[in-house]
């Protein structure tokens, strides 16, 4: 009865309260306009569907759990706080009463705001109507599980842990901390670091309290399950669900345990007697008055005095949150965590590299909008300390005294924004202490004490300022702690998604910039110059933030919005003016500086402009895709780079030819945004038809056909300088150290370029374009040579300045130097795909000659690897892999067709490597790789170039696939499968095993188990993992020279590159021919389907019969089925050879060098089979397709380990 | 220097008229301001400690227009609130020491002679190094006394100060008072008689908003002289003596109910003429028989 009281009137109390409604309505709002933040990538899948359900749940239920705390808190603690507790804790309620009625209350309260959330989601569609083409039919089981499964366990933990910590803390703000605590540091930031470290996805999953995880999982489904599959409470979930049951059950237990109707005891018991018997002796013991007079100062309120107040509010607030529970501790545990688990950060591939400043910058810096890092946790905290900190005289009832002391509004707003700000400093300087330990301890690179210094002090330290300017005066004009913090979180949301919501203008998201990076090779490039304006504006924001804050203070009793909007002018005073007038000057100076850099200096383009450029690029002349043209046959540039003033002008001349049937009158060109393109002339009377600059298509008009065979000459100039900068990114083309660009994306091109059209399906609905495919494998103008797969001669003149070595494709024929510019003449020796990429920095080189005595010709290739001067860890290493893999390549696939290999350092933070003809480029984080500390891991630089250099055969040189399906594995499968054999030939077996693993843990990774077949390949999965697991399975299957015979064919059928260009089936037709037809189903169910296998062992046990030789049987589970489009299974008869495997040692697997006692395949026919095998030596581990050459999802329980003599199931001695 | 509160009005949003058209004249010393609770005597007191402002009316403290000038105000102003809290953790050499920086003594070796004196002025000395989450209520009450002193205010603001207190705290509390107000305004809002009759030599009775009364206990007490007469009586029987007679208060006694009973002429019998004490023009004024009542009544006559 007293409970069903408590309960009625808690829950009345908190559903008057203003703060809850708010709650109510955001948990609304969220959902109700989900669909405009977040779109699903597929447009068939519906935006009412269950699984964007779940996402908005997700999300919403991630705001409500860093907002909503006050609920459960002032559950759990008003009565303290609100000094009511006397009288409630002297009746004769019971603990179990008092605390369940208050938690049932507040636990209600949060259901219900969750149950808000669907009621708001599904609500949107029917009334917004917006976009009525994707919604789906309303699903109760979707709401249900939804709600039941997600919803409701998390309103039943959080409540818990929040009231538990609340009621422990005897503060209701304990609660909002203990959200803090929960979601980003324990959930995400230790359990995703804890998982990643135990490289075990499964312990995040069951850590993960608001389904980021399930989220995870959604990504996996196809459409047609994302339409119509509900989570399941089951596996990760369920133990998931469990566990934080089990966490907020104790939770509760113990402050059950802990609450007392006593007064406030926090302290320790002898401590509280200690002053108590001090407070008593004061009391007591009352001299008669001091006589003396009080000693009289005049107080003085001059400039210094000022100053002296907001110090020492300064300090007063810094050492508020530096002395509580959470001011320090946080971020310098977050610190050593960086420290210890640096390894984990630097790994790359399984292989740390070196602390280089580059690589640790990013550990202890992230932009404010990045909230996948545990360096959120600042902005949380500066949000947190901002509204203790105005709140804080009120709280403890200072404020009536405080308020009336001789302070201006700006000492009080101001001292504690700086206490705040020297907090900040404080946590940056942990972090910069994190960066000097951890280049101490890797000792690869000297400690670059200025750098960091910069980047945490200048650029991070700055951002989080003017964040902490914005919390402190949204809280002081909110004046409401909660909704303060709500109001904060919309902000910080607005600023995080800000570009989701159609606002791209950096000038219109508070303390954004245009990005940064720091490299070795570019040092801060161009960036900082943005950087400083950016930064210059948002101070000037700030400052009028502060004037804000200044105005809004409240200072007095408990106001409402007439009495502070009176206020207003008599606080505006002189200084407030100035101040403000300041901020304003600084922000239009600033703001239009900036506008004429992003706008009228560069064009500002948003993404909405783009889309529609791109749309109307194709609708208006795609109609040209296939009209016949003349094809370039000759490259030769003239480039002249001005790295320092970040400009280039190129002289180009083209050659082209018509090698069609019939004469072509038309050309059709293709220029490219961002540059300057200009003087197209040609050798023959031609006139200009259309010419649209601004979609960048123009097409010329012979005077005269080009007959078949005949020529014509192009000429044309490409000029481009950066000035200023741009809204988002800078054009890094051109720069100081470490200039870099590809010919397509600057030069023109020869007719319709295929690569500007859209690729996203709402975009290209939007535009009523159909949906965008690759080509088809069997359509025949798949097979025609686009641009950039023209094969020419090339020939370049690069000019840079004196200093730098510019490089392009071909032999350095001459190098000169001319007025103090330094001139490299380039040209190939024979016809190249007309690919190729302009470099220039202050490179070292590195140079070292091949011969080729294999197969014949006795050529020498002519090795060289330009590199950045203090990145010359690994070149040996690169060197090594070069010479190893051009001789063994010439032995399987036939000769290397040029007489020189460039090999180049490409500035920049992206590592990955990159392949053109006769030249192979890699980014400045690949060659930090330590492989030289890490000798048992994987040598990821060796095969790395090992792939590039097959590159050469297949992909970039010689077999050039056709743009269409399939075209991944006919490159980036057969590169891998070659670099695989140049990793074996070099290291043997370990290595081999461990790139298979570093494949096969890919296969782990969330991603739709629906997928084209490798055939019909379309995504950079099949063709980089399955395609080179499938091939790598058939060298076990047939054997590695067959494969590799295979390949050779197809390059002496397709290795001229010229049309029809190679396609999968091509490469399928070569497989065939070397594989006996007893594989051929094999070979279907690899290439043809989307087929994967489930293979389990389920009992292994052997006994000996003799001294020597034992019996092995295995139980085996197999079947085999198909993932569809709807994401069902579909079985498949099994009729497969699969390998069994007995092994002697229970550790080593096949891969790692160890010979198996038994390998034999099997034919299997039935789901389940007794496999009896001998062995001639007591064997430990025994199972099915133990080198997991079938694609099996689960390869835990492939093996077991063998029980001697008893049968698990049944436990008995086995007789015989 | 002196305090004009003229025509001031307070009405909150909610439609509570706290003051209504209040007008003092304050001069330096002592100033009790009596009245029931709920009077509207804090929010004066708020409205002079520059934490509110009033919906009409002007403040003057001498020149200092002090609406417009808080900050002025600020610098020469002590309150002693009558409800507040303290940082627990903190000790009260250092909160004192914090509001003294903020109260104008920047300089450190001034600003430990202004903190010391206060703290033995206060009695708080040995206790200074004390968390003041241990304090208790006269201890804090002193504290706060402590650091409205700070500065050497010109005007002193103490609401309801003896509230809490027990006998000697109170003692010692005001007497501690006592010695302030020969240079500054000194304005003690209470709603126990024997604060302002012990204390102060000027004082004004509030209720519901009003001024009742602005006078000198000396010279109200002198005006009730003859005109007081007390009757110890029967519970029972006081009905009928509130039916015939001016009741201005009633009291317990030794179980026996004794009323005062105002009247120009004796009552009647048993009733003993008795000296005017504060509370008598307190309860007078109340009952509207003394004060600005009855001036208009004489006015309308």
């Amino acid at each position: 009865m007293i409970f069903r009281q408590i309960f009625r009137y808690e829950f009345g109390y908190q559903l008057n309260s203003l703060s809850t409604w708010i709650y109510f309505i955001v948990a609304f709002m969220f959902p109700f306009w989900f669909s405009e933040i977040v779109r699903p990538n597929d447009d068939t899948v519906y935006i009412n569907s269950p699984s964007f359900l779940v996402l908005a749940t997700v999300f919403t239920g991630v705001i409500w759990l860093l907002t909503a705390g006050t609920i459960a808190g002032h559950a759990a603690a008003r009565d303290v706080q609100t000094r009511m507790y006397p009288l409630l804790y002297t009746t004769s309620v019971s603990k179990w009463e008092y605390l369940g009625g208050r938690f049932t209350a507040a636990l209600l309260l949060n259901a219900l705001i969750h149950l808000v959330i669907p009621v708001g989601f599904f609500l949107g569609y029917y009334l917004r109507k917006e976009h009525p083409g994707q919604v789906g039919p309303f699903r109760l089981e979707a709401f249900l599980s939804t709600y039941f499964y997600l919803s409701l366990p998390l309103a039943f933990y959080v409540t818990a842990c929040q009231f538990s910590v609340a009621v422990v803390q005897r503060k209701a703000i304990a609660a909002l901390l203990a959200s803090f605590l929960l979601f980003p540091i324990l959930s995400q930031l230790i359990g995703y670091s804890v998982a990643t470290w135990l490289d075990t996805l499964e312990l995040y999953k069951s850590m993960d309290l608001t389904g980021m995880s399930v989220i995870k999982d959604i990504v996996t489904w196809t459409p047609y399950e994302q339409n119509n599959r509900f989570i399941q409470l089951s596996g990760a979930l369920l133990w998931n669900r469990l566990i934080w049951l089990a966490i907020a059950i104790l939770l509760l237990a113990y402050s059950y345990h802990r609450f007392t109707f006593t007064h406030q005891a926090e302290k320790s018991v002898r401590r509280i007697k200690r002053q108590k018997a001090e407070a008593e002796v004061a009391v007591t013991n009352i001299p008669a008055p001091d006589s003396g007079s009080i000693v009289l100062w005049a107080p003085s309120f001059d400039r210094s005095a000022r100053l002296s107040q907001l110090l020492e509010i300064t300090w007063s607030s810094f050492r508020y949150i530096a002395g509580s529970k959470t001011g320090l501790t946080l971020v310098s545990l977050f610190a050593i965590h960086l420290v210890i688990f640096a390894g984990e950060y630097l790994k790359e591939k399984g292989v740390p590299q070196y602390a280089t400043t580059m690589n640790v910058l990013p550990m202890l810096t992230a932009p404010l909008t990045n909230i996948n890092t545990g360096l959120v946790i600042i902005p949380m905290l500066i949000v947190f300390f901002a509204g203790e900190l105005i709140w804080r005289e009120r709280e403890s009832n200072l404020n009536r005294i405080s308020d009336t002391m001789p302070v201006s509004e700006w000492g009080l707003f101001l001292g504690k924004f700086l206490g705040l700000v020297l907090v900040i400093g404080l946590w940056m300087g942990f972090l910069l202490l994190a960066g000097i330990v951890i280049q101490l301890i890797n000792g690869h690179a000297p400690v670059a004490l200025g750098v960091f210094i910069k980047v945490l002090f200048g650029i991070q330290f700055l951002n989080y300022l003017l964040f902490a300017m914005l919390v402190m005066a949204v809280h002081a004009l909110v004046n409401h702690k909660y909704l303060g913090h709500l109001a904060v979180l919309m902000v910080y949301l607005y600023i995080v998604f800000s570009e989701k919501l159609g606002i791209e203008h950096n000038l219109l998201i508070y303390g954004s910039d245009p990005g940064w990076s720091y490299t070795d090779m570019r040092g801060f490039g161009p960036f900082i110059t943005p950087l400083i304006w950016y930064k210059a504006y948002w101070i000037g924001w700030a400052l009028l933030l502060a004037v804000v804050g200044r105005l809004f203070l409240v200072r007095n009793m408990p106001e409402g919005v007439r009495e502070r909007v009176q206020h207003l002018k008599k606080r505006f005073t002189r200084s407030t003016a100035l101040t403000a007038l300041a901020g304003l000057v600084i922000v239009l100076f600033t703001g239009s500086y900036i506008y004429y850099n992003t706008n009228v200096l560069n064009e500002y383009v948003s993404s909405e402009e783009w889309i529609k450029k791109q749309a109307e690029y194709e609708i208006n002349y795609r109609k040209y895709l296939n009209r016949p043209q003349p094809r370039v046959s000759g490259t030769k540039v003239k480039v002249e780079l001005y790295p320092r003033e970040r400009k280039a002008g190129i002289q180009g001349t083209y050659k082209l030819v018509n090698l069609t049937q019939a004469p072509i009158d038309t050309i059709c060109l293709d220029t490219k945004p961002g540059v300057e393109t200009s003087n197209i002339r040609f050798n023959l009377p031609a006139q200009t038809v259309v010419d649209d600059p601004y979609h960048g298509f123009s097409i010329y008009k012979l005077a005269k056909p080009l007959l078949p065979g005949d020529s014509i000459q192009m000429d044309f100039e490409v000029a481009w300088q950066s000035k200023g900068f741009k809204n988002s990114g800078m054009d890094v083309a051109v720069i100081e150290n470490g200039t870099y660009f590809i010919n397509y994306e600057r030069l023109p091109t020869i007719g319709y370029n295929l690569n500007r059209e859209l690729r996203t399906d709402l975009d290209r609905k939007e535009w009523e374009l159909s949906e965008w495919k690759l080509p088809s494998l069997y359509d025949p103008d798949s097979r025609q040579v686009r641009p950039g797969q023209e094969l020419v001669s090339f020939e370049a003149i690069v000019g840079t300045d004196e200093g730098q070595t510019a490089i392009a494709p071909g032999n350095l024929v001459r190098e000169w130097k001319e007025r103090g510019r330094s001139y490299f003449h380039y040209a190939t020796s024979g016809p190249i795909r007309n690919t190729f990429s302009i470099f220039s920095a202050r490179y070292k080189k590195y140079a070292s000659v091949w011969k080729d005595t294999i197969s014949g010709t006795n050529q020498d290739v002519k090795l060289s690897i330009f590199y950045h001067p203090e990145h010359a860890e690994n070149i040996d290493r690169i060197t090594r892999s070069v010479q190893a893999s051009l001789p063994y390549f010439t032995r399987k696939f036939g000769p290397y067709p040029h007489d020189h290999l460039t090999i180049i350092e490409r500035s920049g933070p992206d590592g990955f490597l990159n392949a053109e003809p006769t030249a192979i480029d890699y980014g400045e984080p690949f060659v930090l790789l330590n492989q030289k500390g890490n000798p048992q891991a994987l040598d990821v630089v060796f095969f790395a170039i090992a792939h590039e250099v097959a590159h050469q055969w297949f992909g970039t040189g010689q077999v050039i696939p056709a743009l269409s399906e399939g075209a991944h594995v006919m490159s980036e499968s057969l590169a891998n499968f070659s670099g695989l054999q140049v990793v074996e030939e070099a290291y043997g077996a370990e290595q081999v095993g461990l790139l298979l693993q570093m494949w096969r843990d890919d296969y782990e990774v969330p991603r739709m188990w629906y997928m084209n077949s490798l055939l019909q390949a379309n995504d950079p999965f099949l063709g980089y993992r399955k395609g080179v697991m499938a091939l790598y399975a058939l060298t076990h299957y047939t054997h590695q020279e067959a494969i590799n015979n295979a390949l050779r064919q197809l390059v002496i059928r397709h290795g001229s590159g010229k049309p029809p260009l190679a396609n999968t089936l091509d490469l399928y037709r070569e497989l065939k021919a070397v594989t006996p037809d007893s594989l051929h189903t094999l070979l279907s169910d690899y290439f043809e389907k989307n087929l994967y296998w489930q293979m389990k062992t389920d009992q292994v046990y052997a006994e000996p019969i003799d001294a020597k030789n034992w019996k092995v049987t295995l139980k085996v589970k197999a079947k085999k089925y198909i993932i569809d489009s709807t994401g069902a299974d579909i079985t498949q008869p099994l009729n497969d050879w699969i390998e069994i495997g007995v092994f002697a040692s229970a550790v080593a697997t096949a891969e790692a060098g160890e010979k198996p006692l038994y390998l034999q395949k099997h034919k299997l026919t039935k789901e389940e089979t007794t496999i009896t095998v001998q062995v001639s030596e007591k064997p430990s581990k025994a199972g099915i397709d133990p080198n997991y050459l079938l694609f099996d999802l689960f390869l835990d329980d492939n093996q077991k380990q063998v029980k001697i003599g008893v049968e698990k199931t049944q436990g008995r001695k086995l007789v015989n | 220097m002196e305090l004009k509160i003229y025509n001031v009005s307070k009405t909150y949003p909610n439609g509570v008229a706290a003051l209504k058209n209040v007008s003092l004249s304050i001069p330096n010393g002592m100033y009790g301001l009596l009245g029931p609770n709920g009077a509207g005597k804090s929010t004066l007191m708020r409205i002079l400690a520059t934490l509110q402002d009033p919906s009409e009316g002007t403040l003057h403290l001498g020149d200092v227009d002090m609406l417009n000038c808080k900050d002025e105000v600020r610098k020469t102003l002590g309150y002693l609130p009558q409800e507040f809290g303290l940082y627990p953790k903190a000790t009260a050499e250092n909160l004192l020491d914090y509001f003294a920086v903020l109260k104008g003594f920047p300089e450190k070796r001034s600003r430990r002679e202004v903190v010391e004196s206060l703290l033995k002025k206060v009695n708080l000395w040995d206790a200074r190094r004390q968390k003041l989450g241990g304090y208790s209520g006269g201890m804090r009450q002193r504290f706060g006394i402590a650091v409205a002193l700070l500065g050497n205010p010109k005007l002193l603001i103490v609401d309801e100060p003896t509230a809490g207190l027990d006998p000697t705290e109170r003692v010692r509390f005001l007497n501690l008072l006592s010695e302030l107000g020969e240079n500054s305004v000194v304005l003690l809002s209470t709603h126990i008689v024997e604060d302002v009759s012990e204390l102060c030599t000027n004082m004004a009775i509030i209720n519901k908003g009003e001024i009742l009364l602005q006078t000198q206990p000396l010279t109200a007490m002198n005006a009730l002289r003859g005109k007081i007469w007390r009757l110890m009586i029967e519970k029972s029987g006081l009905p009928e003596i509130e039916r015939n007679y001016q009741v201005i208060s009633t009291k317990l006694f030794s179980g026996k109910t004794v009323v005062h009973v105002y009247s120009d002429i004796q009552p009647g019998n048993g009733f003993d003429r008795v000296e005017p004490d504060l509370e008598d023009v307190y309860f007078s004024t109340m009952t509207g028989l003394m004060g600005n009542d009855v001036r208009k009544q004489e006015a309308a006559q």
